[in-house]
Parts: structure tokens; C-alpha cells; sequence
């Protein structure tokens, strides 16, 4: 009886019931380890990082990650959970719900798009510190949630003062993705960065509607570059294909989210990357001496060369910069450490309208919620 | 678990009849698996064989893990955990199945008239862009329930064009529609990118690209935990609608004989044509009413990358039940779990949460190639893969080769088209 | 409107859609339809670029990618003649699996530096006013996907092996009476075109984008499949439907910087909208043109 069992098994049925016994095997682990609560307080830090790209992405995802690991050397018995990947929708929410069930004290969204998730999560862990990179919290904002940024502008319009010394042509090339406020503000920074040394100058902008889609940017750049432009730049995730196409057609290139200078030595003028280490660090250390609520991180910080010191550094001089266009730069970061802005009026949008008159500035806010494009781009929002 | 036919007076060897040849391939049928035991027993076995093919892709799936470096176990048990682990992630589970479902179903429907619908990625987003838009024409003036209906009625009227846009250039055509929509997909995307980044873009949003936020009666009310929403109680409902839909109406019937055999149906006066539009068509609305319960239920407002890859997988959760819409059922919930595990194997293992896929595919390519709906039909092209592959070694008796290989051929011809 | 520009990047990214288009070819023709066509493309594009890293040698990557297009297409092949698995569905199961199987093991490639198949110029044609920068500036396998174009065409009308390929697609008993197997005659095109794929992930990585990026191919390799039949299963106008589906992307990209008031929405979709519309007034024509062994499958008896 069991001989004629095992012979109608045969080799399938082996493999299924083999399935079922690891299948088994699996849940009773699993089980077991929500059983012991991992969830307990022992002292130590857990902190969640969420990433929405890959975390080697050369670019924005990388170097969130790079600050993750150079804070949690600075905490060396803290635990690091990390998800990469995760998408900018209601999935967001419950990796992070994941990582609390884990034991996690404090988590990082680094993603504009996380943040309503990130929100919600706060709200539903009074107990568990959630901050969100890049988004803006309206008042009164709840005590155990904050938003922390850099005035990426900054370092985007120094980038723009060196383009615009640099260009001959007097048309720049910007490739984004989307027409996020953060993008714009980058586009209308680099362009009123180089207009500050030559008015006549013209940002072109292509959107290729994805963040890393290396066909259509090699495409986008090419297409740049036929138009007469001799500077690119973008707001991409990953930015290797178009310094490369930049520097193959003999154009200049400035980075942004990472240097890129290695790809590009004779075309690369400066760019403007990430440095999370520092702020990550604080940001932890605030958490851990238990005073995060009310203090700076628990709203928006915003930090720049006023405040203190910027994430968003702006990356090395390539050989071709000259030393006027490097004191140009230090003045216009004289001019912020005071307070100025980069977009400090008289700014015109593209259809001629006054947006902030001579003397006026915006708010961080303001910044963060752009919606146009400056006199001088090429391009339309959408 | 090889057949007789190996043994075969060899069809190769001079002299031999082909007539024995042909015999032996058609006996050369499955075992009967059950030879003896008692129907208890009879039941394990057949389970415990069914989910053969799937546990050996398990195995590759830990395989391609090792190789990668990660743990199996831990990769495993964080999959577990985050689809299983506790009541929590059972919602969760629970909550994907909802989509996933729908777009099965999207695919199912027109598979029984023989269409192949791709397209159920951008009907799922149509649905969604349907409902909301509902939401903000509606604007709060009508109590939940009406709203909701109408919400989940606009979503399942764009769903339905968007998948008649793929059938109807069939009808009109020829185009197939596999490769329509599929390229409609891409535009759906594109489409919600526009709505979200201009005209619907939340005024309140401070830079968020989003849409604006469905409130109150527009959200489906949560019935348990904390997110599982009401929609989820349409998942026994709907696949049961529609397989007494295909069983039991006439129309049902009409679909299943345009997909069995078109030539046929056409010759007995059915209008094939239009009988698989309005196949494509069902199919699209609900994917539509599964975008429109993920807006409603889970998500709250359109964001760009809303729903990515639910079409697709749907698709796959169709083919494992076989189209069968209660069988559906069971697949999308499978792959519901494989879905949501992807995120516990993200954090417990540092893969990529894209590893997922490499499971679901192997499943898939385990279901399709080895089930266990094992007939004649299904022996033939094994067989002829072996007998023609001698075939080409030995010429000695072409008349042979011309029966047998033939039969074989033919067979395998015919068992690749009558594979549902 | 820079019609040199536009052509020159027609050329230049069209080759990554002609190879996996000339594959489909070759398959279908054969009998087959190969779905997974996009995960011949990506696996071939990563391990055309891992190779390259690896080996400091971007040709030895090529190579690799060739070979990974063919396996994804093995299995592909395997599933379904030796298997009797459904066509469309396999072959999109195939495709998910590339996409998965690159998802896992590309992690650590992305943005990494390789050694790229570098431009060719070819000597005094490249000089040429117009046609040398549109034609006659490209890398390597660009120039080879032209050639293989045409080997494709001449080998399927005057070799035997494209006469039993052609065979296997329409008269498969025929083929069996002169003692070939139509089944392995398919499973070789298959392969074959899985290899065609591959390479056009490979030079889409190493020589087109020189960059690796989860799912880069975009959905290259399902435009590739609808291609086919525009072209008729002929490998020849195989060309003319790539070159229209990157121009179209040239064009749009060009537009944008031309500085045009449509909206860069609208331009996105534009190439899709092309091939929808290209594809919709030729199919009641092309469709006759088919092997007779795809009717089935694309009629889709039961399945």
C-alpha cells in the first residue's frame, strides 16, 4: 500500500511535499520570531532608511545611502534596517510599518513622494520618530514627525554662474523628468546663476518622463547639443549617460547629485552633490538623547549656507574654470551666508511677468512649490 | 516518470512498421496516478503532485539566491513574515489580492473567446483616473454609497473603452490586440502623468505630485485593522458573477465556442468579432472596477507610479488558474503574498525587491510547462521533440518518417493551439 | 527642425530595436512567437555590460550578451515546443523572468563605468555632408545590424537552412517528409532570434547608453514583436519599422529642445501613438502575409 503511494508520488509529488515541509518550516520560523518580539526596547537604536530607486544608482538614492552608512558608524551599536525600491505609493507605508514591527525607532524616508506615507505612519506611532527628506509639513505638525532638506538651490546657482562663464554658445541644456517644484526651482537656479554673468543666456529643457531611462537621455542630449548647446546639466537619478554623451561631443557638463568629473575630464566644469553624513548623524543623535520633539528637526529644516552647513555641496572645479568665474562664485555664497537668495528679484517668469521685483525674495516655501519657469528657459511645464 | 514510448519498436529502425509507432505514441498517455489507493489518498497524491512543479521552482528561486549571495532562509522568512506574520500583513495580502484579482479577471474573460488582453495595466489605471474623476465632478454633493457606486461605475466605463480601444482595432484591423494593448498600457502611464503633474494636480499639495485627495464618503470605509477596506469582500463576489456569467448564460456559452474553435463558431452564424470585443470590453471594466477599488480603498488619490506591474502580474495569476474566473481566485491570492513578501525580502535580505519576480515567473513557467492537467495532447510534443530530433539522425525509412513524425507533428501542432 | 540630427539618432537608437526585430523575424517565420523577447534584451544588455566591467573588454561583453539573449530564449523555445506550453503566455512569463532576473543580479552594476564599443567612423563616408553624419558615424554593431539585416533576408530566400526555416513556419509536414524536424528547426530560430535580441541589449548598454539601469530596454522588445509584423516577416522593411519608432523619439526629444509649445506629455507618447497607428492601418494587409503557423497562435485558439 504505502509502495504503491510512493510509486503514484513519484518525482513530483517528492518535490511538492519537500515544498510543503519548506513552506512549513518557513512559517514556523517566522512565527517563532514574532513570538520573541524583536519589537523590544533594549537600549539600542533601530533606524529604517527607505530608498525609492536602487541604492547604487550613482545619484540621488546612492547618496542618501552613503549618508546612512557614514551615520551609522557614528552609532556603532544602533541597528540599520534598509529598503530600497520602494515606490512612492501606499506600498511605502507598509514597508515602513514593516520595519517598526521590526523594532525600529526612527525612520528615514529619503523620497520626495514618500511623504504622505511617511505622515501617516508618524501619526499612527506616536513612539517611533519619522523623518521625511524634502517635503513640507504644514502647521501645527505633529511632535514626532519632521522634514529636513538642503537649499539645494544654492549650490545649483554657483553651478550656474560657472556655466555661464563657460558657455560660448549661450544656450545651456537641462534634462529632468518631471516638472516637480524641486526641479523647476533647480532649472530657474542654474539659469539666473548664469544670467548673473550673461543676461542673454538660455536654459533649453527636455523632459524625458522618466528619471533613469538612458536611451531616451542619450537621445535627449544629443538633441541638446544639435540645438548649439555647449553646457548640459539634468535632474536625473542617474546622470552617467548624458556626461558621457556631453563629454564625447566635446560639450561642457555639469553634475548634479554626484560628481562625475571622472567620466568627463575635459568637459566637466562643477556640479553640485550630496553629503548626508553630517545632518544624518545629528538628526540621530537628536533622536537618541530623546529630544526630538520641538527642536529644529521637528518641522521644517531647511539648512543652507546661512544656517549652517548645507548637505548640497557644490562638487569640484573641473581644469577649465578660471579663477574670476571662482570669485564670482565665493561672492554669491557671501551673498547667501547673509541671507540672500538665489532667486532674489527682479525674477521674470517666461511670459514677462514680475515674480519677485528687485529687492524681494520667496520664502523656503515658495521655493519649494515653483511652479514656473524663469525668463530665459526654453521649454514648456507641461 | 518517462512513458513507454522510449521503449517504442524504434521508429528509426529499418523495417519496422510505422503503424506500432503511432500506437505507442498515443498510449503513451500519463500514468494513472491513482492506480489502487483509496480516494483519501488518491486526493494527497494529486496534491502533493500538483504542487510539484511549483515546489521546483522554489528551488531554483533559492538557487538564484545563493548565487546572489543572500540567504534563502532569511529571504524566505522575511517573505513569510511580511505577507503572513501577523494580522496586519494578512491584510496586506488580503488588500493587493483586490487588484490583482481584477486584472485576472480582465484577462481571463476575453481568453475564453480567445483574445489575449495584455492591456490590463493601463484598464487598471483608466479605472482609477475614471473614479476620481467621478469624485470631482460629484464633489462631496451625494452621500457615500451613491458616490461610491458611481465612482466604481465611471472607472469600470473608462476600462471598458480603453480596452474596446485594443478589441475594436482588432474588429476594424486585425491589429492583434495583444500587442495593442500592450502599447496602451504605455500610454495609460503617460496619460496619468499629464492628469497628476497638470490639470488634476492637488492645489493643496505644497510641490507633491499628486492629485487631489479623495475624503470622506469618496474612500471606501475600512473594515478591518487598519486598512482593509470593503472592496476586498468583491473578491468572492465578482469571479463568482462572472464564471455563472460564462457557464450559465447563453452569451457565456456563445463566448466559449468563438474561443474554442472561431472558424467554427463562425461557420454556425456567431459574430465572432463582435462577441470578442464585447469580451474585451468586460474585461476592461473590471480591471476599471479593480483601479477604482485600489484609488478608493488603499491608495486615496492618482499618483504617478500608482498600480505599476498589477497588470502584469494579473496576467500571470489568469494563466495559473487557467482562466478559470474561481480559480482566479486562488492565483492572485498566491501571488498576492509573493508580491507583498517582496517588501520583508527587500529589508531582511537587501535584495532587490525585483527578485520577486524571478519567483513568480519560475511558478509560472512550472505551471504552464509541467501541470498537472497532463492528456494525450499534452504527451505529444515531448514525444515528437524526441522522435524528430532522431528523426533527422536516421533517413532509412522516409515513408516511416512521414507517418509518424508527422502524427507526432501534427499532434503537436494541434495540442499548442487547443492549450487553453 | 534638425532633420540631420533626427535621422542620425533614428540610426543610433534604432539598432537596439532592428536586432531584437530581426530575431522576432526569425522566430515567428519559423512558427514561433517569442513574447520573452524583452528579457532576451535585458538579460543581454546586463551581462553584455557586467562583462564588459568584469573583463575591461566591451566586445567579450557582447559576446555575453549574445549568449544570454540565446538561453532566455532557450528556455523560452523549451517551455514551448518540448513543454506544449502556450506561446503568448510563455513568452511573456520569459520576459518577466529577464526582468526579474536582471532586477537581482544588475544591482550592482548600476552607474558603474565600462568600456564602451566606441563610435566607428567609416573613412571617407563619414565625410559625406548629410548621410555621413546620419549614417556612417555609429558604433560597430550598429553597421552590423545593417548587415544582418540583409544576411537575414538573403539567407531566408536562397539558403536551404532559410528554406526549411521558412518551412517550419508554413508547411511543417513538408519539412518532416525530407526527414528535419520542424521542431527543432523552430527551436533554433528561436534561439537564434534570442541571440539577435541580446545583442541589441548589448549595444544598447555598451554602445548606445553605456549605463546599466533596471528594465532600460522599455518595453523595446514588445515594440520589437509589433515591428514584425509591420515589416511583413521580412527582414528588409524589418529596418524601415525600427528607424520610424526611434525617429519618432528623435523627433519628439528634438522638438522639446527646439523649444516647441506642445506639451512634452503629448511628445512622450508620441512614438507609442505611431506605432498604434502605423500598426492599425497596415495590419489588414500584413496580416495575409503571415506564416501560416501564426494564425493559430495569433488567432488564438483557446488560449
Amino acid at each position: 500500500m504505502l509502495a504503491t503511494f510512493f510509486r503514484a508520488l513519484g518525482w513530483r509529488g517528492a518535490l511538492g511535499a519537500a515544498g510543503v515541509v519548506a513552506l512549513a518550516g518557513v512559517a514556523i520560523s517566522a512565527w517563532s520570531d514574532v513570538q520573541s518580539d524583536p519589537g523590544a526596547d533594549d537600549g539600542k537604536l533601530t533606524i529604517g532608511f527607505i530608498y525609492v530607486g536602487p541604492k547604487d544608482d550613482f545619484g540621488y538614492n546612492q547618496a542618501a545611502y552613503e549618508g546612512s552608512l557614514a551615520m551609522a558608524s557614528s552609532f556603532p551599536g544602533a541597528t540599520l534596517l534598509q529598503a530600497e525600491n520602494v515606490p512612492e505609493t501606499a506600498e511605502s507605508e507598509t514597508v515602513m510599518e514593516g520595519m517598526i514591527d521590526d523594532g525600529a525607532d526612527l525612520i528615514f524616508a529619503t523620497s520626495y513622494g514618500h511623504f504622505e506615507f511617511a505622515q501617516h505612519v508618524a501619526e499612527r506611532h506616536p513612539d517611533v520618530v519619522v523623518v521625511h527628506q524634502g517635503g513640507l509639513e504644514e502647521a501645527p505638525g505633529l511632535p514626532n514627525f519632521g522634514t529636513y532638506f538642503g537649499t539645494v538651490y544654492e549650490p545649483v546657482y554657483t553651478a550656474g554662474i560657472v556655466a555661464g562663464s563657460a558657455s560660448e554658445s549661450g544656450k545651456l541644456g537641462y534634462v529632468y523628468a518631471f516638472p516637480i517644484p524641486q526641479t523647476l526651482a533647480n532649472i530657474n537656479a542654474f539659469t539666473l546663476g548664469a544670467q548673473s554673468v550673461n543676461p542673454d543666456i538660455e536654459t533649453v529643457t527636455v523632459a524625458t518622463g522618466s528619471w533613469c531611462d538612458p536611451s531616451l537621455q542619450a537621445q535627449a542630449a544629443q538633441s541638446l547639443i544639435d540645438q548649439g548647446v555647449d553646457v548640459i546639466t539634468q535632474h536625473q537619478d542617474c546622470t552617467k549617460t548624458i556626461v558621457e554623451a556631453a563629454e564625447e561631443a566635446g560639450v561642457f557638463s555639469v553634475g548634479y547629485h554626484a560628481s562625475t568629473q571622472s567620466l568627463a575630464p575635459h568637459g566637466w566644469l562643477t556640479g553640485s552633490e550630496w553629503n548626508w553624513g553630517p545632518l544624518y548623524t545629528d538628526i540621530v543623535g537628536t533622536v537618541a538623547d530623546g529630544d526630538f520633539t520641538n527642536s529644529d528637526y521637528d518641522g521644517n529644516y531647511r539648512v543652507g549656507l546661512q544656517t549652517g552647513t548645507n548637505p548640497f555641496v557644490q562638487s569640484d572645479y573641473g581644469t577649465s574654470v578660471s579663477s574670476s568665474t571662482e570669485s564670482l562664485v565665493e561672492e554669491a555664497r557671501e551673498r547667501f551666508v547673509e541671507g540672500g537668495s538665489p532667486f532674489a528679484g527682479p525674477v521674470l517668469s517666461q511670459d514677462g511677468d514680475t515674480v519677485w521685483a528687485d529687492g524681494e525674495q520667496p520664502s523656503y516655501d515658495e521655493v519649494e512649490t515653483m511652479d514656473f519657469m524663469v525668463a530665459g528657459v526654453i521649454g514648456q511645464t507641461g | 516518470m518517462t512513458t513507454p514510448v522510449n521503449d517504442a519498436p524504434a521508429v528509426d529502425a529499418p523495417g519496422v512498421e510505422e503503424v506500432p509507432a503511432v500506437v505507442s505514441i498515443s498510449v503513451a498517455t500519463a500514468p494513472d496516478a491513482r492506480g489502487g489507493l483509496p480516494a483519501a489518498a488518491g486526493v494527497v497524491v494529486r496534491a502533493l503532485r500538483w504542487l510539484g512543479p511549483p515546489a521546483a521552482a522554489l528551488a531554483v528561486f533559492a538557487l538564484f539566491l545563493v548565487l546572489k549571495g543572500a540567504s534563502p532562509a532569511e529571504a524566505f522568512e522575511g517573505m513569510w513574515r511580511s505577507a503572513f506574520g501577523d494580522g496586519d500583513a494578512f491584510g496586506e495580502t488580503l488588500l493587493r489580492t483586490v487588484p490583482l484579482l481584477m486584472a485576472a479577471l480582465a484577462v481571463a474573460v476575453p481568453a475564453r473567446a480567445g483574445l489575449f488582453n495584455i492591456g490590463g495595466e493601463g484598464q487598471l489605471l483608466l479605472g482609477a483616473i475614471g473614479a476620481q474623476a467621478m469624485a470631482m465632478v460629484l464633489d462631496g454633493s451625494l452621500p457615500s454609497a451613491p458616490t461610491l457606486v458611481l465612482m466604481a461605475l465611471a472607472g469600470m466605463a473608462a476600462g471598458l473603452v480603453w480596452a474596446a480601444i485594443a478589441g475594436g482595432l482588432r474588429v476594424v484591423t486585425g491589429m492583434n490586440e495583444a500587442i495593442s494593448s500592450l502599447l496602451l498600457n504605455y500610454l495609460a502611464a503617460i496619460l496619468l502623468a499629464w492628469l497628476v503633474f497638470e490639470p488634476w494636480k492637488d492645489p493643496n499639495s505644497l510641490g507633491q505630485a499628486y492629485s487631489e485627495e479623495l475624503v470622506g464618503g469618496e474612500r471606501l470605509p475600512v473594515i478591518w485593522g487598519d486598512r482593509v477596506h470593503l472592496g476586498v469582500l468583491l473578491v468572492a463576489v465578482v469571479p463568482v458573477v462572472l464564471w455563472l456569467v460564462l457557464r450559465y448564460t447563453p452569451w457565456g456559452f456563445k463566448l466559449r465556442v468563438v474561443g474554442g474553435n472561431p472558424e467554427a463558431a463562425r461557420r454556425a452564424g456567431l459574430r465572432v468579432g463582435g462577441l470578442g470585443l464585447a469580451a474585451m470590453a468586460l474585461g476592461g471594466a473590471i480591471a476599471g472596477l479593480g483601479g477604482m477599488l485600489e484609488v478608493a480603498g488603499v491608495e486615496g488619490r492618482l499618483r504617478p507610479d500608482m498600480l505599476v506591474g498589477f497588470g502584469y502580474i494579473g496576467f500571470l495569476a489568469s494563466w495559473l488558474g487557467r482562466h478559470h474566473p474561481l480559480k482566479a481566485i486562488g492565483a492572485s491570492a498566491a501571488l498576492a503574498a509573493v508580491a507583498v513578501g517582496g517588501n520583508g525580502l527587500k529589508v531582511a535580505s537587501g535584495l532587490s525587491g525585483g527578485a520577486v519576480n524571478v519567483l513568480m515567473a519560475l511558478v509560472l513557467l512550472a505551471v504552464l510547462g509541467w501541470s498537472q492537467k497532463e492528456s494525450k495532447e499534452t504527451r505529444a510534443p515531448s514525444v515528437a521533440l524526441r522522435v524528430g530530433l532522431r528523426r533527422s539522425a536516421a533517413r532509412a525509412r522516409p515513408e516511416a518518417a512521414v507517418a509518424g513524425v508527422a502524427v507526432a507533428t501534427g499532434e503537436a501542432l494541434d495540442a499548442e493551439g487547443a492549450r487553453a | 527642425m534638425n532633420v540631420e540630427s533626427i535621422l542620425a539618432g533614428a540610426v543610433a537608437g534604432g539598432t537596439s530595436i532592428l536586432y531584437p526585430t530581426l530575431g522576432e523575424v526569425i522566430a515567428e517565420r519559423s512558427g514561433v512567437v517569442n513574447l520573452g523577447t524583452e528579457g532576451s534584451m535585458l538579460c543581454g544588455a546586463l551581462a553584455a555590460y557586467a562583462v564588459g566591467i568584469e573583463t575591461g573588454n566591451p566586445w567579450l561583453g557582447v559576446l555575453a550578451g549574445l549568449v544570454a539573449g540565446a538561453l532566455m530564449a532557450m528556455v523560452h523555445a523549451y517551455v514551448v515546443l518540448a513543454r506544449g506550453a502556450n506561446q503568448l503566455a510563455t513568452g511573456l512569463v520569459v520576459s518577466f523572468l529577464g526582468l526579474g532576473l536582471t532586477s537581482l543580479f544588475g544591482q550592482d552594476y548600476v552607474g558603474r563605468g565600462v568600456e564602451a564599443l566606441t563610435d566607428w567612423d567609416v573613412p571617407l563616408l563619414s565625410e559625406l555632408p548629410f548621410l555621413g553624419r546620419v549614417l556612417f558615424q555609429h558604433d560597430p554593431l550598429t553597421y552590423l545590424s545593417i548587415v544582418a539585416a540583409f544576411a537575414a533576408w538573403w539567407a531566408l530566400r536562397r539558403t536551404r537552412a532559410g528554406v526549411r526555416l521558412r518551412a517550419a513556419g508554413e508547411r511543417p509536414e513538408v519539412l518532416s517528409t525530407f526527414g528535419t524536424s520542424p521542431v527543432r528547426v523552430r527551436f533554433l530560430a528561436v534561439t537564434c532570434g534570442g541571440a539577435l535580441a541580446g545583442l541589441g541589449g548589448a549595444q544598447l548598454a555598451t554602445a548606445f547608453t553605456r549605463n546599466w539601469s533596471e528594465g532600460m530596454t522599455a518595453g523595446r522588445g514588445y515594440i520589437a514583436v509589433g515591428l514584425t509584423i509591420f515589416a511583413a516577416w521580412d527582414p528588409l522593411r524589418a529596418i524601415a519599422g525600427a528607424y520610424l519608432f526611434s525617429g519618432a523619439e528623435a523627433l519628439q526629444l528634438q522638438l522639446q529642445a527646439e523649444g516647441t509649445s506642445l506639451s512634452p506629455f503629448l511628445l512622450q507618447a508620441f512614438p507609442y501613438v505611431v506605432v498604434i497607428l502605423v500598426l492599425a492601418l497596415l495590419s489588414s494587409r500584413r496580416l495575409g502575409a503571415a506564416p501560416e503557423a501564426l494564425s493559430r497562435v495569433f488567432e488564438g485558439r483557446a488560449a
